[in-house]
């Protein structure tokens, strides 16, 4: 498999003060790495450090062996999906899925057949045109997953994304990511407070693991 | 719910005072406009080429607004820090002062060689009209979860792309519509345009006053008032569409968020220049009115010490602590008329079926121009056959005509977020009608017209542009005595204004602040 590595090594998260002892774990291409943990204890922000969205306190981000860690967060090539879908509220649902490739570059023309391509993938073709108000909360975390896939990311963060789904299509997208992340190689690190949603999320990845903070 | 009778038949004083100070008064506007000769006003080239220098002025006015208010909506309605509501009262303080206020603060900023002209002329609009963007777009910019901008740079933008791909199209409404109501307000100057402008940077509305009260030709002064009235009108009508724009959905408030990394410079720098910014002006003023050429002086402030007046040759000043007496009687009569009138409309709005078409009425004065208020009210009321110039009560009916709309803004949200079940429970307990309405409404209704009546008051106070057309030569308001002071050479004629300005400062800014104070404590 052609795939990504995230690695981060003793690596200290917090806004203001240090949360948590440091964390040093290694995602191979193709795994998933199910966070859990209690609210508050960092989860999300150990995401965000991940992504650059916040600095890390000390210790190293790396992708593919390369240090990352003050890289800024649009260079890192690390998509986020939030437990809201938080689709661009003036785009149509294929401008928000092309979104990611026209910041990289495409053509106009190769970033919709990317968008198109993608939500057929996640069962929503023939929903290009529409406005995201027109969407249902599900199809919306699609688009959401969409979008962060469309990017050619090197690394997924699933932040609670399922936590606001009903229980069939928490397991749907949930199947869906697995199956990304195979086919793809790319690595995902998924935060969740649900045990069981990491125990679905791991013991049906080959080489998944769950990281307690 | 059981409502008394009485409330239903509650819009008749209001519309009857809208009939009557409004209606009547445009009729009579419109009256002139319509009449023969009518033409050769309109072919002239005078009002069209004012109409194109305003244009250029409101314009580059609206920019400078835009470029200083955007950066005070992000930090100031997004960010959290110490001292953030301190801050953001700060940059509301330039739009509660009288215009005639800020003109002589700049004047005496920039000094009497710099003091006019096309720049001081667009700095000063954008001093007064910058807390309007800072509110319209704060207000849309909380409402934009901040992690969309964080999904925007997980997705390969950077900062700068991020911020023009997703947060400006989603400002853009908001931005529209603040830069609409700016350029009105820059389109409509009066007092700022008067006592700081020069020949290139006259407005439709200081040729409406010179037309009435210099050349004394009225017809001319309709036609030039209804230019302006067809630019504002198109102006606001274009932002009444772009506000449309807005994407439907519950808009929710985001939480501040504490500024990290290089956003800590960019709120320390952006609180600094907002404090220089609002400050400098009225440090200045105050610096004024206590210097003289020889150094500190107290003698300016001699003015209040009795009822003299300090006429000198032919211009007629009167005495200031009459103006000041005269002023105050004027704001308490504008804020008794305005909150009755005002509450009327607002419980109105909620009683009655046709509500939100009447609280649309009640908001027309607010599209018509100082200017075109006195002299329309000047037009039905001020000249045979009913002249009520000598009663005294025009400025205050001008000035509670400017006011209602905003009364009715305030009170209306108000009443409508009391718990109408509060009403019920006390006619379930025994009360009648009037009294188990009052039982509900009752507390807020009189917090909230006191409040509306103190901003009315505020309002009137520094009101500029009406009173210049309806003031007798001998009755001047606060401001009409700045205004004629700064008009006549000499430093002791300065310092008396200066001083005069800071006295108007005090009373203006101590009202709002006390109406803020008990609106937050409602």
């Amino acid at each position: 498999m052609n795939g990504h590595t995230l690695t981060c090594e003793n690596l200290t998260i917090g806004y203001e003060s240090a949360l948590g002892e440091p964390v040093t774990f290694t995602v191979p291409p193709g795994s998933v790495l199910a966070v859990v943990g209690p609210s508050g204890c960092g989860k999300s922000t150990l995401l965000s450090t991940i992504a650059g969205v916040i600095p890390a306190r000390s210790g190293r981000v790396l992708i593919d062996g390369v240090d990352v860690t003050q890289m800024p967060t649009h260079a890192r090539k690390v998509a986020m999906v939030f437990q809201e879908p938080l689709l661009f509220p003036t785009m149509t649902v294929r401008d928000n899925v092309a979104y990611g490739p026209r910041r990289s570059g495409a053509s106009a023309s190769e970033a919709r057949s990317t968008a198109d391509e993608l939500l057929s993938w996640v069962d929503l073709a023939g929903l290009g045109d529409r406005n995201i108000d027109q969407l249902s909360g599900g199809q919306a975390q699609r688009v959401s997953l969409a979008r962060a896939l469309a990017s050619d990311p090197a690394v997924v963060c699933l932040d609670e994304p399922f936590s606001a789904l009903d229980a069939p299509l928490r397991s749907r997208l949930a199947a869906d990511v697995l199956a990304l992340v195979r086919r793809t190689g790319i690595p995902a690190v998924h935060v969740t407070h649900d045990p069981d949603e990491a125990e679905t999320m791991t013991l049906n990845n080959s080489s998944g693991s769950i990281l307690s903070l | 719910m059981t409502a008394p009778t009485w409330l239903r038949w509650a819009w008749i004083a209001p519309a009857g005072f809208l009939l009557a100070f409004m209606v009547v008064p445009l009729v009579s506007l419109a009256g002139q406009v319509l009449s023969p000769g009518t033409i050769e006003y309109v072919s002239d080239s005078l009002p069209w080429r004012v109409a194109g220098l305003a244009t250029v002025q409101a314009l580059a006015s609206t920019a400078v607004s835009l470029v200083v208010g955007l950066p005070m909506a992000n930090v100031l309605t997004r960010y959290r820090f110490p001292g953030r509501r301190w801050a953001l009262a700060l940059a509301t303080v330039p739009f509660v002062l009288p215009t005639v206020v800020v003109a002589l603060a700049f004047r005496s900023l920039v000094g009497s060689d710099l003091g006019s002209g096309f720049l001081i002329v667009v700095l000063a609009h954008a001093y007064l009209n910058m807390a309007v963007v800072v509110r319209i777009v704060g207000a849309r910019w909380s409402t934009i979860d901040p992690r969309l901008d964080i999904a925007a740079r997980t997705l390969g933008a950077s900062r700068w792309t991020a911020f023009r791909t997703v947060t400006l199209p989603a400002l853009g409404p908001a931005i529209a519509s603040a830069a609409a109501i700016v350029f009105v307000f820059s389109f409509t100057s009066l007092g700022i345009v008067l006592l700081l402008g020069d020949s290139n940077t006259r407005t439709l509305e200081s040729l409406v006053l010179r037309q009435t009260s210099i050349l004394l030709n009225f017809q001319a002064a309709a036609v030039s008032a209804a230019i302006q009235a067809i630019v504002v009108g198109s102006v606001l009508w274009w932002a009444a569409r772009t506000r449309n724009a807005i994407p439907r959905g519950a808009l929710r408030t985001f939480r501040l968020r504490r500024p990290l990394g290089s956003a800590r410079w960019a709120v320390g720098i952006v609180v600094a220049a907002t404090v220089v910014i609002v400050l400098a002006p009225v440090s200045s003023l105050v610096w004024s009115s206590v210097r003289s050429s020889s150094g500190f002086t107290m003698s300016w402030w001699a003015i209040f010490a009795g009822f003299e007046t300090i006429d000198a040759g032919s211009t007629r000043i009167g005495s200031p602590l009459s103006a000041m007496a005269r002023s105050l009687s004027f704001a308490l009569v504008t804020g008794l008329v305005a909150a009755t009138v005002g509450g009327l409309a607002a419980m109105s709005v909620l009683a009655h079926r046709l509500g939100r078409a009447f609280a649309l009425a009640t908001a027309l004065p607010l599209g018509i121009s100082a200017a075109t208020l006195g002299l329309a009210t000047m037009l039905a009321y001020g000249r045979p056959p009913v002249d009520l110039r000598a009663t005294g009560l025009l400025i205050p009916i001008a000035h509670a005509l400017i006011a209602v709309p905003l009364v009715v803004a305030v009170a209306t949200p108000t009443l409508r977020s009391t718990d109408a079940r509060l009403v019920t429970v006390a006619a379930t307990l025994g009360a009648r009608p009037s009294r188990a309405w009052w039982t509900g409404y009752g507390p807020t209704l009189r917090t909230v017209m006191i409040a509306a009546g103190g901003l009315a008051c505020a309002v009137s106070l520094g009101e500029f542009g009406a009173a210049s057309f309806l003031a007798r030569a001998d009755g001047p308001t606060v401001p009409l005595v700045i205004a004629r002071l700064l008009g006549r050479p000499g430093e002791a004629s300065f310092g008396a204004a200066a001083a005069m300005a800071v006295v108007l400062v005090v009373m203006t800014t101590t009202l709002v602040a006390a109406v803020d104070r008990g609106g937050r404590r409602s």
